[in-house]
């Protein structure tokens, strides 16, 4: 069980809630199980570019990618990349 | 009878509450927080707003809300085929189907794709005619991406529509969007070798005439252009009183098809309104000649209002809204003659619609 924690816009989006206790084999899996899972990944299943995935505070890219186990991981945080206007 | 003028801007949307006399004007919002909302509209056949949503991080979408903004769903299904390379990457405008078609809406966005949905927005499919369009590989992106910015439906027959994608042109159907023909004869392509191929014209804002459906009005990146049969042809119509040929947005009167609003800008190079003024041009003569009509606007300003950051209602004396990229909302209750700014200092404007509802 990891608890997925989601920013401001897209806790709008699922409800007000920023926060989601899930079990799930990846990570990968988890995030596709979230009500706002069309806003992380595109109609292809990859993941939007400018999504980042932080697992227990490193990059999931760093981790093997959305295929990183979930198992014994605590904190997956989403963060939209620092840009824009 | 109320007035609701939803305006979409770069950070979230914004309602305009009024009367008939259109003079007061009370705010609310932002709504949808974090979203850029490149257009916005409430439908007329039962009441329910919908916003072309976009966030660069988090990508395009259609907000439903059922209760004027209080409370929104998404798109549940939107997006491309996925036997494709293309995704979909901004959705810009959305047109509710005709008044015997409940539950029926078409999506335009990016790149140059048409959607057709069933549901009252729920789920999206694709319009394959469109998607592959035998002239596809000669469209271009605009600045703004492959747009199609532009869906009219003619109210005189069930199966003929228009769309207009930039740069692609303006296509026509005549049997309910199975296939579309190019009807860009005589408008321009400045740009490209051939300055009047059949399709790539940049068309920035297509309008029809509802009482004289034949009749479609468009604004183009090479001028602005009439056309009375159906877009079989069309006629320049730049000069005699009009500043410039280029701009974005374009307004009819509801009643009088020979009567037509743009706001011109310098040049493509230079996007900023004419003679640095904010200034609307009408035509009372079907394009032979404009004057400027201005009173209560702005006499010194750079401005810049996007395709769909001008909207007209259907009142009598008629009113027309005008959004600028400065965060200005200006409302004229008397068919252009004065202007009154209804709202300033709200993020940069990128559409403006308008609907009476209780």
């Amino acid at each position: 069980m990891a608890v997925v924690l989601l920013p401001a816009i897209l806790a709008a989006e699922a409800g007000g809630k920023n926060r989601f206790d899930l079990d799930a084999r990846t990570v990968g899996e988890a995030l596709q199980s979230l009500p706002i899972a069309d806003r992380l990944f595109d109609e292809r299943g990859e993941l939007r570019r400018l999504v980042n995935v932080y697992v227990d505070g490193v990059d999931v890219r760093d981790r093997g990618g959305l295929g990183c186990p979930l198992d014994g991981v605590e904190t997956v945080r989403l963060v939209g990349a620092i840009a824009g206007g | 009878m109320s007035m609701l003028t939803s305006i979409g801007t770069r950070k979230g949307l914004f309602l305009l509450r009024g009367d008939e006399e259109r003079r007061d004007w009370k705010l609310e919002g932002p709504l949808l927080t974090g979203w850029e909302v490149f257009h916005a509209l409430l439908d007329p056949r039962d009441g329910a707003l919908y916003a072309c949503t976009n966030s660069f991080v988090y990508g395009p979408t259609v907000h439903r809300s059922a209760d004027l903004g209080a409370t929104w769903t998404r798109a549940e299904e939107l997006g491309l085929p996925g036997d494709g390379e293309a995704t979909l990457e901004k959705t810009w405008h959305v047109e509710p189907g005709r008044p015997d078609e409940p539950g029926r809406l078409w999506l335009g966005g990016a790149p140059g794709v048409l959607f057709r949905s069933d549901d009252s927005g729920e789920s999206w499919e694709a319009v394959q005619g469109v998607l592959q369009h035998p002239t596809r590989e000669q469209w271009q992106p605009g600045a703004g991406g492959m747009c199609c910015h532009s869906i009219q439906l003619a109210p005189d027959a069930s199966e003929r529509m228009y769309i207009g994608i930039s740069a692609a042109g303006v296509f026509r159907t005549e049997d309910g969007g199975e296939s579309w023909t190019p009807a860009n004869k005589g408008t321009a392509a400045d740009f490209q070798p051939d300055n009047f191929p059949e399709v790539g014209q940049c068309v920035h804002k297509l309008l029809l005439h509802p009482e004289r459906p034949d009749r479609l009005w468009q604004q183009n990146h090479c001028g602005v252009y009439r056309s009375d049969d159906r877009g079989e042809s069309w006629e320049r119509l730049e000069g005699n009183g009009l500043p410039s040929g280029f701009g974005f947005p374009l307004a009819l009167h509801p009643r009088d098809p020979d009567r037509a609003y743009v706001v011109p800008e310098v040049d493509a190079e230079n996007r900023v309104t004419s003679d640095g003024r904010l200034g609307v041009y009408t035509t009372r003569d079907a394009g032979a000649s404009w004057e400027l009509s201005s009173r209560g606007l702005p006499e010194q300003a750079w401005a810049a209002v996007m395709r769909e950051g001008f909207a007209f209602d259907r009142l009598d004396p008629f009113g027309l809204y005008l959004g600028t990229q400065s965060g200005s909302v200006f409302v004229s209750a008397d068919e252009g003659e004065n202007w009154q700014e209804a709202a300033s200092q709200l993020p940069p404007i990128l559409s403006v619609e308008v609907a009476e509802w209780q």
